[in-house]
């Protein structure tokens, strides 16, 4: 106990610390599911459909099981009491096909799985797969879901001939007045091309059977451990509390790990049946054959506006290719396009029509963005049509018709109160950083001088740190736990499970501000359901802003307390507590927060109706979405002879709400651009007529490379989210939201002179070549 | 994927015909083929080893004669299964008399499946040209000497 | 992606590996095409002879007018070579376009042709640059031109238990030399990739070797578009004929319609960047 010593002025909240996570990472002392080694581990391999779609006439696994080394080839007759693939996604009507973790008597999709084989080696396990003999009896398969919906086209699904799992509409406001009363129409078809999320690390489970204890441990590469939990326990016809999940380092998600897949139960069963530990990493080609895909949209628009670029209404009737099952969310995600389809924008004017699609391909699901890339794209797509149409600047029609600072909170007609915003202040802030007058003198000399120079805008609004609990379908609330040792140092526990984003660095910023403390005094914990309280997960941009705020919380709650402690020690009815010190107000003495924890521990004296230690865990509900928004301006050039584009700047100028860590927010919106980039340019899920996954691997499906992307000018506004105490609202979609629209508009804006109204992504240089010859802009 | 070509042989229409569907001269020239047993009126089952530089694999499959319009024309249909993946050819080739020999035309559709379709696509046209173009070379050769 | 197990060997002589690789076994070089296609079961060799220890087979020297290049000479080697760099520009611009960094850091120049992928770099180079072959097997050596080794699309004049020992390049003087491509996003394989050498005759074009890649089932020599050059027809008008009596692939990236298109444009890109680098 001391008088006051200097205090910490220096706050981590604000500052770009640099993460905390990278040195394991990047010296390569991080432990990933296929890291991990265990006494008497198996290997299992999988047996994947070759066909679209196909009856199983018979599966001999007789040469498979003679093999040296293999234990037990399991099919989907030796799998019939494990629970199906869970969806968690309800809407009224919908086809919820049976999902076995293994195929019964037909397979609906390349890489469906049909067996697994189980050998003591790796290599054993894979070399059996090739020895299992399936007979196949190949079924006519769909793989376009317009197609699909044609008459005669072939079923998913025999019982649902048309292949319909689903019609949802929502509309608000008077769509119809709107439309007759309006000055202009622009009508647009729109595709959202389907995507492979890609991460660097595939997906991967090792399972670990007690006997002993009856418990099982599944270490898998999830972005939900918790929810994983539940579902996989409901599977396997465990307890809960039987069941242990580990999300260990995770190399990356983008929401394809947001998910319960058949494998991940499989591995359980498998341990279970064997008595020993299995290993089952997937392969690149199963990633992209058999972990979820995402958008896979085709988009009918319709806006109406005035002459003057007020738009009065819009109309929507959207195509979801939803592959042949159902994962945990699939059905569910293009609901989210339809609630952000207004965008940024006033107009309460909306009627939207979903069709969910079953074909024969991997199922989609949530992928970076999930919905709101879609809607995005093509709301910022219309705007842009509409512009042109009435010869409007870009930019003015955008100002146009947001939404006023003023009138937030914001009702949307599709039922939404966006929370704060000022949309003009990061369009201003872009425009600025591009110098845009000039850059549009310069595309008026480009255009004189035969080059084609196109100038992109696209202002997004998207919804995110999901989110209220009614309107999430396993609980939107979040856990946080900090526990504070009798020497004083501090470890914060979240449910919301990283993969890559960082929280351990935020979370420790937070807490070392909160309780005035060193940041390397702090250690985040999280992904493992042993240790941490029940926890909903990271997924749609929440981690910081719902799991960030339930730490927040916990941190309120023990600081009452240290401050209980701290004034019991100093024997003082007026304390505050300031870095990292509880202090008396009158005479200045103060004690450490690592002398009043050990107090708290020794507990030789407790305060009043005080328990010792000092631990809080806050499940916090949010009250409501937040809402960031921004905008991005990309500036394009057209290879004229080639139709080959190359992006000259990128600038993108975001609020996310408070920022806490600028260096991460920056990482976030690089990346989100570059995956958006990606879309709008380079990538594309292929199945050709008969359900072939022709980019069956990255020498045929192009993920942006380092040395293809654009110098990304990243800048931003900050306007405090109300919803929480944090004023934090998220970051890690937008990136990828706001890019595929300023790139399109951009390159559409090259053409526009030519009379090009809209291209479809990816553009590529042959589909933009093509463009140019139809519309006499070739060389 | 869709395929078509033309060859030019040495050969008058009727004979050209008659040998494009021997099963001696098929089993002979197909890129590959190590056997072709009748199975049926105008079918065989055939065993393949398919090798083009590194890669190679070995296929089950079937071959099929149809629509047969004599001298004139006629289906091949061509299956093979293998650990690689799955192919169906199935091609109408027409016959026509010209100078002293005939033309060969073809046209029709190739489907690939599995690890071929899956890893293949850059090189799928080109080398499902040259299997053609082996064939029909390694056929002139044939039946002149045949 | 998991091979089926194979032997390996690597010996430090290249006697010792022809010895192995008369018995049958599987070169291995760089393992940039090779073992891909083994980790996806599309090949299955049961020995690997790897020829990564063989010091006789990296280097790059000069005698007489030819650079010769050990076939275990890797593409970053070639790229970076100031020899390369002097005597043949065009196979070290060549060689820096081939795949990304860590490719040309493995890849070599020996595995590049054998394995002779309708859509790799060097064998337009190569065919440009007038280079040859030295083959080499238990029973001696020959040397063939690149034009008469390259026979079909992964087809070469290799014969079994052949090994490419070097490649010789004439040393280029006085012409001017460009590689230009378009790289396939996805691979960095060439959609398209087009190698030029122009000798200069006073004010026009005295003779032109170009060859192309990525466009027919193996790289060639555009003989009509050489012939038009040298007779001093415009650029772009002789570009035009680059794909003549070829017939064009056509696969997911590109279609043989805009592949020919697109072989013509950058044929004249080429030829325009060879012509200003000319003395
Ligand atoms: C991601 C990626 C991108 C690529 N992009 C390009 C590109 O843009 N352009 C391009 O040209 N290439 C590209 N490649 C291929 C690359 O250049 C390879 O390095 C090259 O094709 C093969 O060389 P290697 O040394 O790796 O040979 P290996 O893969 O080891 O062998 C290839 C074949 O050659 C045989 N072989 C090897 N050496 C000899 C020898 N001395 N004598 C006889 N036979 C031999 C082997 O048995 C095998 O059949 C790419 C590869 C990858 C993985």
């Amino acid at each position: 106990m001391g008088t006051t010593t200097a205090i910490r002025t220096k706050t981590y909240v604000g500052e770009r610390i640099r993460r905390k996570e990278d040195p394991r990472l990047i010296t390569g002392t991080a432990t990933y599911v296929d890291d991990i080694q265990m006494p008497g581990m198996h290997h299992a391999s999988i047996v994947r459909s070759p066909h679209a779609a196909a009856r199983i006439k018979g599966i001999d696994a007789k040469r498979a099981l003679e093999t040296p080394g293999v234990v037990a080839v399991f099919t989907g007759a030796d799998v019939k009491e494990v629970g199906p693939v869970p969806c968690g996604a309800s809407l009224p009507g919908l086809r919820v096909p049976q999902h076995s973790i293994l195929a019964r008597d037909r397979v609906y999709f390349v890489g469906h799985p049909v067996a697994v084989v189980v050998a003591t080696d790796r290599y054993v396990a894979r070399d059996a797969v090739d020895l299992v003999e399936v007979d196949y009896e190949p079924l006519p398969a769909v793989a376009d879901p317009e197609r699909a919906l044609e008459p005669g086209a072939p079923a998913v699904h025999p019982e649902w001939p048309d292949n319909v799992a689903f019609t949802y509409h929502q509309e608000g406001g008077d769509v119809n007045k709107a439309f007759a009363g309006a000055e202009v129409v622009v009508k647009q078809r729109i595709t959202s091309q389907r995507l492979i999320p890609t991460a660097m690390e595939t997906r991967g489970v090792v399972a670990d059977w007690r006997a002993g204890d009856k418990a099982l441990t599944l270490y898998s590469s999830t972005q939900i451990p918790h929810l994983l939990r539940t579902l996989v326990a409901m599977m396997l016809g465990l307890a809960e509390n039987r069941l242990r999940v580990v999300a260990p380092e995770v190399g990356g998600g983008f929401g394809s790990k947001l998910n319960v897949y058949a494998e991940e139960a499989l591995m359980g069963f498998v341990a279970m049946r064997i008595g020993k530990p299995v290993k089952w990493i997937e392969s690149r080609r199963e990633n992209f054959a058999a972990t979820i895909h995402g958008r896979g949209h085709v988009d009918y628009f319709e806006l109406a506006a005035n002459k003057d670029g007020t738009i009065l209404g819009l109309k929507l009737k959207l195509i979801q290719d939803l592959g042949a099952y159902h994962q945990l969310l699939t059905p569910a995600i293009p609901t989210l396009s339809v609630l952000m389809i207004p965008g940024v924008y006033r107009f309460q004017n909306v009627f939207c029509d979903i069709v969910g699609v079953f074909t024969n391909c991997v199922p989609t699901d949530a992928y970076r963005g999930a919905g709101r890339p879609e809607a995005t794209h093509g709301i910022e797509r219309m705007v842009d049509i509409l512009a042109d149409e009435l010869k409007i600047d870009a930019a003015e029609i955008r100002r146009k018709n947001f939404v006023r600072p003023d009138e937030f909170p914001f009702a949307t007609a599709t039922g939404l109160s966006y929370d704060s915003g000022n949309y003009a202040a990061p369009l201003d802030k872009a425009l600025e950083i591009v110098d845009y007058n000039r850059l549009l003198e310069e595309q008026q000399q480009a255009r004189k001088e035969g080059r084609l120079v196109g100038v992109g805008i696209s202002t997004y609004g998207e919804i995110c740190a999901f989110g209220p609990s009614p309107a999430t379908p396993a609980g939107g609330w979040e856990s946080g736990s900090v526990n504070i040792d009798p020497t004083g140092k501090v470890t914060v526990a979240t449910g919301a499970s990283p993969h890559g984003q960082g929280e351990e660095t935020t979370f420790a910023q937070i807490a070392a501000d909160e309780l005035g403390i060193d940041i390397d005094d702090v250690v985040v914990v999280h992904g493992d359901t042993a240790i941490v309280s029940y926890g909903i997960g990271t997924f749609g941009s929440r981690a910081t802003a719902v799991g960030g705020t339930a730490v927040y919380f916990a941190l309120q709650e023990l600081k009452k307390k240290i401050g209980t402690f701290g004034a019991m020690l100093l024997d003082s009815g007026d304390v505050s507590y300031r870095a990292g010190r509880c202090i008396c107000n009158k005479t200045g003495k103060s004690v450490s927060l690592s002398e009043i924890a050990a107090a708290s521990y020794r507990a030789m004296k407790l305060p009043p109706n005080t328990e010792p230690g000092l631990v809080s865990t806050c499940f916090w509900e949010p009250p409501n979405f937040t809402f960031p928004f921004g905008a991005h301006i990309a500036v394009t050039e057209i290879d004229r002879e080639t139709g080959a584009v190359s992006v000259k700047r990128y600038v993108a100028v975001d609020d996310c709400g408070k920022i806490i860590n600028p260096l991460l927010v920056d990482g976030q919106v690089h990346g989100g651009v570059v995956q958006g980039l990606g879309q709008a340019l380079f990538e594309q899920a292929v199945y050709d007529e008969t359900g072939q996954l022709v980019t069956g691997e990255l020498m045929d499906y192009a993920v942006p490379k380092a040395t293809m992307v654009p110098w990304i000018e990243s800048s931003h506004t900050e306007t405090p989210s109300p919803v929480n105490p944090l004023g934090v609202k998220g970051v890690g979609e937008a990136g990828t939201i706001g890019a595929s629209p300023a790139i399109v508009n951009s390159v559409v804006d090259a053409l526009s002179h030519l009379g090009v109204q809209h291209l479809d992504m990816p553009l590529t240089p042959e589909r933009v070549w093509r463009t140019l010859q139809q519309h006499g802009g070739q060389a | 994927m869709k395929i078509s070509g033309a060859y030019r042989l040495s050969l008058p229409q009727e004979r050209a015909y008659a040998l494009l569907q021997d099963p001696a001269m098929l089993a002979h020239c197909m890129p590959g083929a190590e056997r072709l047993d009748k199975v049926g009126e105008d079918e065989y089952q055939m065993k393949l080893r398919m090798s083009i530089a590194s890669i190679s694999g070995n296929f089950d499959g079937r071959v099929r004669v149809a629509d047969k319009n004599p001298h004139q024309s006629f289906r091949l249909v061509v299956e093979g299964t293998g650990k690689i993946g799955f192919v169906r050819g199935d091609g109408l080739l027409r016959i026509a008399a010209e100078d002293s020999g005939s033309n060969v035309t073809y046209e029709g559709d190739v489907q690939v499946g599995g690890t071929i379709a899956a890893v293949g696509q850059r090189l799928l046209d080109v080398t499902s040209k040259m299997m053609i173009k082996r064939f029909f070379d390694k056929f002139a050769e044939a039946a002149a000497s045949a | 992606m998991i091979p089926q197990s194979f032997d390996y060997s690597a010996p430090a002589t290249l006697k010792e590996a022809l010895a192995q690789v008369s018995s049958g076994a599987k070169p291995l070089a760089g393992g940039m095409s090779l073992v891909p296609i083994m980790k996806l079961r599309l090949a299955a060799p049961e020995q690997l002879v790897d020829l990564g220890r063989i010091p006789e087979l990296n280097y790059i020297r000069k005698e007489g007018s030819e650079l010769r290049i050990g076939a275990m000479t890797t593409h970053y080697q070639i790229e970076s070579s100031p020899l390369v760099r002097a005597d043949c520009a065009l196979l070290g611009e060549t060689a820096g376009r081939i795949g990304d960094v860590q490719v040309r850091n493995v890849g070599t120049i020996g595995g590049s042709v054998a394995h002779a992928d309708p859509a790799a770099d060097y064998p337009a180079a190569l065919l440009a640059l007038g280079a040859s072959l030295k083959l080499v097997s238990t029973g001696g050596e020959r040397v063939l031109a690149a034009a008469q080794f390259f026979l079909d699309t992964f087809t070469t004049a290799l014969d079994p238990g052949e090994l490419i020992a070097e490649v010789r390049v004439p040393v280029s003087s006085g012409a001017g030399t460009a590689y230009v491509k378009l790289a396939q996003p996805a691979s960095g394989f060439a959609l398209v990739g087009i190698a030029a050498r122009l000798v200069r005759a006073g004010n026009r074009i005295g003779s032109a070797a170009i060859g192309v890649t990525g466009v027919g089932p193996k790289a060639y020599r555009a003989s009509e578009v050489e012939r038009l050059l040298a007779a001093g027809k415009p650029t772009r008008e002789a570009a035009l004929h680059i794909t003549g009596g070829i017939d064009v692939n056509s696969d997911l990236h590109a279609s043989a319609e805009y592949r020919r298109h697109l072989a013509s444009v950058y044929a004249a890109r080429a030829i325009e960047l060879a012509w200003s680098r000319t003395e």
